[in-house]
């Protein structure tokens, strides 16, 4: 039980993850290396919060906003001059962008590891079919599923999402009906951006915050994502499902096969449907 | 038309003179940071083979990088150092071989997370399946430089001219195989694959035999640079690795062949200065690339181009 609870908890926290990463691809078209730094400044801001105010609920409402912003500061002065480049020039720069987050983190916070305390709400195990389940993995799935559907509802249903989805099917095309693509753009990257702060958020009280802690994370996401399908966020939440559970009930079983087991996945994926298991014929945006 | 254009001999004019400097005087130091921009250079002169000519992105160099410097820490107390570091550059070529057997059944952006993703199970391999081997996270110390015609390499000075030979030796080769008919069928394939397929090349094999001996280069390199350090570890193997050979040719300016060498020259310098000055220097090194990508598209060697083009036009 335990194991499905740990595994469903960590499935919705890489869909957080990556979901920010295949939105920003499917409307960039670009891997954003930098999605693991904006993760880890999340913690950090939320830790920020947690020690000014103490309370973990501020930090989980405010932190998100500020590294959104700070996103959409970065894709205006930054990635907006160089779109009409080559993809590479742009993938060059969420590589500068992990630099500077990574030293103004040292340069605030310093080298020592921090802790968020898990919000005394759910500080509690609960008793669930035999075996004691930390609440707060409970809260992560809980508000993992809200966030999920809330996606969904803006992406499918709202207008917003239907231009994010048109400008990143045709961005000329949607630039010629009227819609302003480049502001659709920075949009995108601070939600992305702010995606990928909750998702630090939401870990913060689970994992030690340090500096190395969005580098171990980003590979996993490239895994949900590629699974997924480039820029598919419907296979993004069933191949999070998948890796998530799977990485749980490996720790479980055989602890020393999971890295093995997740790159064979993602290599075997790539060579026989590199468009992702859950695709469609075509791309889906 | 002359082969030579000005720019270019303006780049080899800075590249030989980093490597006469230290040949006068220079501090310890300044030959430590030289020695190692010979060796990465080395490695960014082999990955624009595949990046500047062939215009495939890989992400998956680290592998062969590692390999090699694997290959020299194991071989070299058993069989010499030379054919230690033949070895190295064959390991370089025979990864690349099976990395591209997968690789290349997809092309473009999958070709990158394809090649990332080997490259790291290669990294998992090393840390932990292939223990007994490789010394695990530990790595293995004491890497042999080599011991040749009763020279010393153990003293900096000698081993860096070791290294200034086989640096010399790989950008020969490598200048001869840009204009070669090989070069341009590259380059051929990285305008137009269709058509490039349509004349009649086979553009997979070509593909296959520029990600080979790129391979080669790097195997070589991390040889190079495990024997530097005396340290081979899975450091190496590390896709940051990839990432950096890839920032070093993109500063220098992908697609010339001593551009990457700039590159790897500016990116060493800047860190060894800057850390000299203040210890955040890596993220000034971050806003560094930021503007060099938005302001200089084509690197160093775009601004050694423009500075010819200028000097062309004022001496006419």
């Amino acid at each position: 039980m335990s194991t499905i609870v740990i595994g469903l908890s960590l499935s919705f926290l890489l869909f957080l993850l990556a979901a920010g990463l295949t939105l920003i691809f499917g409307m960039l078209g670009v891997i954003n290396f930098a999605h693991g730094a904006l993760y880890m400044l999340g913690a950090y801001v939320c830790y920020q919060i947690v020690h000014w105010t103490g309370s973990f609920w501020i930090g989980l409402a405010f932190a998100p906003i500020v590294v959104a912003a700070l996103g959409a500061a970065m894709e205006v002065t930054t990635l907006r001059p160089v779109y009409s480049r080559d993809h590479i020039y742009q993938l060059l720069l969420t590589f500068g962008f992990i630099l500077v987050i990574e030293e103004s983190v040292r340069l605030i916070w310093g080298l020592d590891y921090k802790q968020v305390p898990t919000p005394a709400l759910f500080s509690q195990p609960i008793a669930m079919l035999g075996s004691q389940i930390p609440s707060y993995r409970l809260f992560i799935i809980g508000f993992g599923a809200l966030v999920s559907a809330l996606l969904f509802l803006l992406l499918d249903r709202s207008r917003l999402g239907m231009v994010i989805r048109a400008a990143s099917s045709d961005s000329e095309m949607a630039q010629t009906l009227g819609i302003n693509v480049s502001r659709v753009r920075t949009a995108v990257f601070a939600l992305g951006s702010g995606l990928a702060a909750l998702g630090g958020v939401v870990a913060a009280p689970l994992v030690p915050i340090e500096l190395g802690m969005g580098f171990s994370v980003i590979i996993d996401c490239f895994v949900v994502v590629i699974i997924g399908g480039l820029g598919n966020i419907k296979g993004a939440i069933l191949a999070a499902l998948l890796l998530g559970m799977a990485r749980a009930a490996g720790f479980t079983y055989a602890p020393e096969w999971v890295e093995l087991i997740t790159f064979v996945l993602l290599i075997v994926t790539l060579m026989t449907r590199p468009s992702g298991l859950f695709s469609r014929k075509g791309r889906s945006a | 038309m002359s082969m030579l254009r000005l720019d270019q001999i303006f780049m080899a004019a800075v590249v030989a003179a980093m490597m006469v400097v230290p040949m006068m005087s220079a501090s310890e130091e300044s030959l430590n940071l030289i020695s190692l921009i010979l060796v990465w250079g080395l490695f960014a002169v082999g990955f624009d083979l595949i990046f500047g000519m062939a215009g495939m992105l890989s992400f998956g160099h680290a592998a062969m990088f590692g390999a090699g410097g694997y290959a020299l820490a194991l071989l070299a107390p058993q069989v010499g150092y030379v054919p230690a570091l033949l070895a190295a550059a064959l390991a370089g070529v025979v990864l690349a071989f099976l990395l591209s057997v997968f690789a290349l059944r997809v092309s473009g952006l999958f070709f990158s997370l394809l090649t990332l993703a080997l490259a790291q199970l290669a990294y998992i391999l090393a840390s932990t399946k292939l223990r007994a081997f490789t010394g695990g996270l530990d790595g293995i110390p004491g890497v042999p430089r080599p011991a040749m015609f009763g020279v010393d390499f153990y003293n900096n000075r000698n081993f860096f001219y070791f290294l200034m030979a086989v640096f010399v030796i790989g950008v020969a080769i490598m200048a001869v195989l840009r204009v070669s008919p090989f070069g341009s069928a590259l380059k051929a394939v990285q305008a137009n694959d269709v058509r490039a397929e349509q004349i009649g090349y086979n553009v997979q094999r070509l593909r296959q035999c520029a990600f080979m001996i790129s391979g080669a280069y790097a195997g070589v390199s991390g040889a190079l640079l495990a024997s530097l350090m005396f340290y081979v570890s899975p450091q190496m193997l590390h896709w940051s690795t990839s990432g950096d050979v890839l920032i070093m040719t993109l500063l220098g300016g992908k697609g010339t062949l001593l551009g990457p060498v700039l590159g790897v020259a500016v990116f060493e310098v800047l860190k060894e200065e800057l850390s000299q000055f203040t210890q955040h220097w890596y993220g000034i090194l971050g806003i560094v690339f930021i503007l060099c990508t938005i302001f200089l598209p084509n690197g160093i060697a775009g601004l050694f181009a423009k500075l010819g083009r200028i000097g062309k036009g004022a001496s006419k």
